[in-house]
């Protein structure tokens, strides 16, 4: 009967031991930002993102990216209330995009040691809840106590929906976008 | 000669509607954005209130606070300060939660309002103005809570 007990307590030490082990190998980035840009012949627009929130697991290689809508900014206030609204983002309804990749060549990244290494991701981009798959390239910096991540991907915008009929949005946006992405994780 | 002045009053008429039409359109595309310190506030809460809020019904909560054209409700927050931080455009970022919260408020100020912080100190209580971005939920691919964001931020 005792040892039953002694059992239970150690396997419950262990498996509590192991939830811990993942929630470590875990890297949490609010420090982050996504860049769009788009060019047109008649006019570039640009637009930045500081308010997503992102995680690595070092284990799994899963990497994860939650993305506020309403928080690129432009610079003029006209581009951003287009972008927005129920004709293109209608970011009320959609509030949030989500990236949800893996790392493909995890063997190859040492987060362990100081150093600059090439990363392949494959996964899925979900914005206006269009999922489509990806597979991308960027970097993975470490350094000390900090890792970095970079990438730049182009995003095709009628993949998810978001069509342009008439107007000028529609001759002044490019119907495919670069996404710059730079995330800081502690 | 009537028809001639006729056509005159018509053509000063149509220079002057292009020049208004033209005008309103230019003002339009080049409109700044809005200043949010300067707008009325919408909602006053503390920080647990809006996250609670949030954390019961996120949808409703978007409804009520997110605008379709991204011009969302200006908001109000008190809580406590738990960190002080800087985005990548060197932008400072204060958050606010309070220790039973599940999450918090991520306030981003900006150039301007950045002076409005001098004297704030982590562990103590303020109250921050800014336009909501984001809300508060569980994200279960992140594996935790994500905050209320707010931009365009100032102490008050």
């Amino acid at each position: 009967m005792k040892k039953s007990i002694l059992l239970l307590i150690a396997a419950a030490l262990f498996i509590s031991a192991a939830g811990f082990g993942q929630s470590s190998s875990k890297l949490i980035s609010t420090k982050t930002q996504i860049k769009f840009f788009s060019t047109t012949p008649a006019e570039d627009i640009e637009a930045h993102n500081t308010a997503s929130v992102s995680a690595i697991d070092k284990s799994s290689g899963e990497v994860v990216f939650s993305v506020p809508m309403q928080g690129f900014e432009f610079e003029k206030s006209l581009m951003q209330k287009h972008f927005n609204s129920d004709k293109f983002l209608d970011t009320k309804a959609f509030p949030d995009a989500k990236l949800k990749a893996k790392i493909t060549n995890l063997e190859s990244i040492d987060f362990g040691t100081d150093g600059s290494y090439p990363a392949t991701v494959k996964g899925e981009l979900t914005i206006k809840e269009k999922t489509n798959s990806i597979s991308e390239s960027g970097t993975v910096t470490v350094k000390g106590n900090t890792v970095k991540v970079g990438s730049k991907f182009d995003v095709t915008l009628a993949d998810y929906g978001i069509l342009f009929k008439k107007g000028k949005p529609a001759s002044n946006i490019a119907k495919t976008v670069e996404v710059t992405v730079q995330a800081e994780y502690q | 000669m009537k028809r001639k002045k006729v056509l005159r009053i018509i053509a000063i008429l149509g220079v002057a509607g292009l020049l208004i039409g033209g005008g309103i359109g230019i003002y339009m595309f080049n409109m700044p954005q809005r200043d949010v310190q300067s707008t009325k506030t919408d909602y006053s809460f503390s920080s647990s209130q809006l996250v609670k809020e949030y954390l019961n019904d996120k949808d409703a909560a978007d409804q009520k606070y997110l605008a379709s054209d991204g011009d969302s409700k200006i908001l109000e927050v008190t809580g406590v300060v738990n960190k002080i931080t800087e985005d990548f455009n060197g932008q400072k970022v204060v958050f606010l939660k309070d220790k039973q919260d599940l999450a918090g408020v991520s306030a981003s100020f900006t150039s301007e309002t950045e002076s409005t912080l001098q004297g704030i100190t982590v562990g103590e209580p303020v109250t921050i103005k800014g336009v909501i971005r984001s809300g508060a939920a569980y994200d279960e691919d992140l594996g935790f809570y994500l905050n209320v964001v707010l931009e365009k931020s100032a102490v008050i």
